[in-house]
Parts: C-alpha cells; sequence; structure tokens
C-alpha cells in the first residue's frame, strides 16, 4: 500500500491545531455545505442529512486523529490509500468552516486569489488564514502523491 | 429525448405524447455551483472521480465552476440526479438540481 509520511515543523503547526479543533467542533452537528433547497425539509433531511453528517464526522475525527500524541513527539503524518479520501473531504470541510467562522473579513476574490499581503491581517485572522493554507497544502499533497488511489478506488 | 421523429410521422398518437411528454418531465440537471474555498485540483478530482470524466473535460467543468460560477455537469432522470447530487455534497462541493426545459 502506498504511503506518504510529511515531516511537519511542531512550532509552525501547533498553533493551528487550535483552529482545526474548533472548526471540527463546529461541524459536529452541522454540515459544512448547507443542503439543497430540495432536501431541506422532513424526510429528505433524514434521508440527507444524517448519512452525510455521519461521513463528515468519519472524515473529522480522522483528520483529528492526525494529531495525536505520536504527532507531538515525531512531527509526522501520514497518508495512505486507505485514509486518503476521507482526509481530502475533511480537510475541504474544515477549509469552508475556518472560512465561514473565522475569515468573514476577508472577500471572496481574495480567498479564490489568496492575494492577501498575511502582515495586513489581525493576529486572529492570519492564523486563521495559516491554518487554511495548511489544509490546502494537505489537500495538495494527498492529490499529487494519492489521486490515481482516490480515482480508482 | 423524443420517442418520435416529427418529419416521418404526421400524426401523433395520445401514447406518444405522454410518453414525449414523461421523458421532458424526467430531465434534471446537476448544476455545480462556486465556492472560494475548494482547490481547482481537488474540483478535477471530484469531477473525475464522481462522473468519470477525463482530465480534460473534469478540468472544463471546473474551470467554468470557477469563471462563470455554474457548470452542468451531468443531465438525466431526477433520481439519478439526487444521486449525484448527494455524492458532490458528500465532498463538500455546493450542488443544485434544475428542470431541464430545452432538452
Amino acid at each position: 500500500m502506498k504511503r506518504i509520511e510529511v515531516k511537519l515543523s511542531l512550532s509552525a503547526v501547533a498553533p493551528l491545531l487550535d483552529i482545526i479543533k474548533t472548526a471540527a467542533g463546529s461541524l459536529a452537528w452541522s454540515l459544512a455545505v448547507a443542503l439543497p433547497d430540495f432536501a431541506r425539509d422532513g424526510e429528505w433531511r433524514d434521508v440527507w442529512a444524517r448519512p452525510l453528517l455521519e461521513s463528515q464526522n468519519t472524515g473529522l475525527a480522522q483528520l483529528l486523529g492526525l494529531f495525536d500524541s505520536d504527532f507531538f513527539k515525531t512531527g509526522v503524518i501520514a497518508f495512505d490509500e486507505e485514509n486518503a479520501t476521507s482526509l481530502l473531504r475533511a480537510c475541504a470541510a474544515v477549509r469552508l468552516q475556518v472560512r465561514a467562522q473565522f475569515l468573514t473579513a476577508l472577500p471572496d476574490a481574495v480567498m479564490e486569489t489568496g492575494a492577501v499581503d498575511p502582515v495586513t491581517l489581525d493576529d486572529g485572522t492570519r492564523k486563521a488564514l495559516m491554518c487554511h493554507l495548511f489544509l490546502a497544502t494537505m489537500q495538495e499533497v494527498i492529490i499529487r502523491h494519492l489521486g490515481n488511489s482516490i480515482l480508482e478506488g | 429525448m423524443t420517442t418520435t421523429t416529427p418529419a416521418t410521422t404526421p400524426t401523433t398518437t395520445p401514447k406518444e405524447k405522454t410518453g414525449e411528454k414523461t421523458a421532458l418531465a424526467d430531465s434534471w440537471r446537476v448544476v455545480v455551483l462556486n465556492d472560494p474555498v475548494n482547490l481547482m485540483s481537488y474540483v478535477v478530482l471530484v469531477f473525475r472521480k464522481l462522473f468519470g470524466f477525463d482530465e480534460t473535460t473534469a478540468r472544463r467543468h471546473m474551470l467554468e465552476v470557477h469563471e462563470r460560477g455554474r457548470s452542468v455537469v451531468w443531465r438525466g432522470v431526477r433520481e439519478q440526479a439526487e444521486a449525484y447530487a448527494y455524492a458532490l455534497h458528500e465532498w463538500h462541493l455546493t450542488a443544485i438540481l434544475e428542470r431541464n426545459e430545452t432538452d
């Protein structure tokens, strides 16, 4: 099985974990993307929301599980063919929540282009943006090295 | 989507009309909407995974979403359209269903 290990700087990543945990906690009972209109009421809501939430929470648990006590000893996180899809999705969910919860001051155009000087941001927004970029980097690593496995899986 | 060809069938039976109407009523579009968060490479991967697009087609739809705010990624019967919308939701992409008025 293909396995990718990434060595991270503890001093750089540890401060971002609070943001990830807070965003993940906010997603415990709500979906990162609102349901389409037709699926928001009654039976539809049960059929869609419950399994989507379960799937989302499974991914979030795997993402948070990367940063366990071993991570704080080694600074290493690992992706493989079994966790790649869940982690990729979980990163997307947390990035959407971080944007909604911590980065509302930044316009959509700035989010899309990344054209912002972090020095001009307040501490909280800068930290959230770094978290957002960190999760994007994780996604890029997974797609680059395990994208084919995800497509074939 | 039609069950008869008007040029060769000058008269249309009630049964044929019903069939045509049902086919149109069952035609739906899955539309993916833009968001300022998800990576282009991620969206391309999701399109390839869910719809079996090749890289070029997936990229074309992704750019359409990015530049025009939306892209029709699938057309067909309602039940399957719902399944695709659900799957897109599982990947945290915003998708809506629209009745296909033009087919």
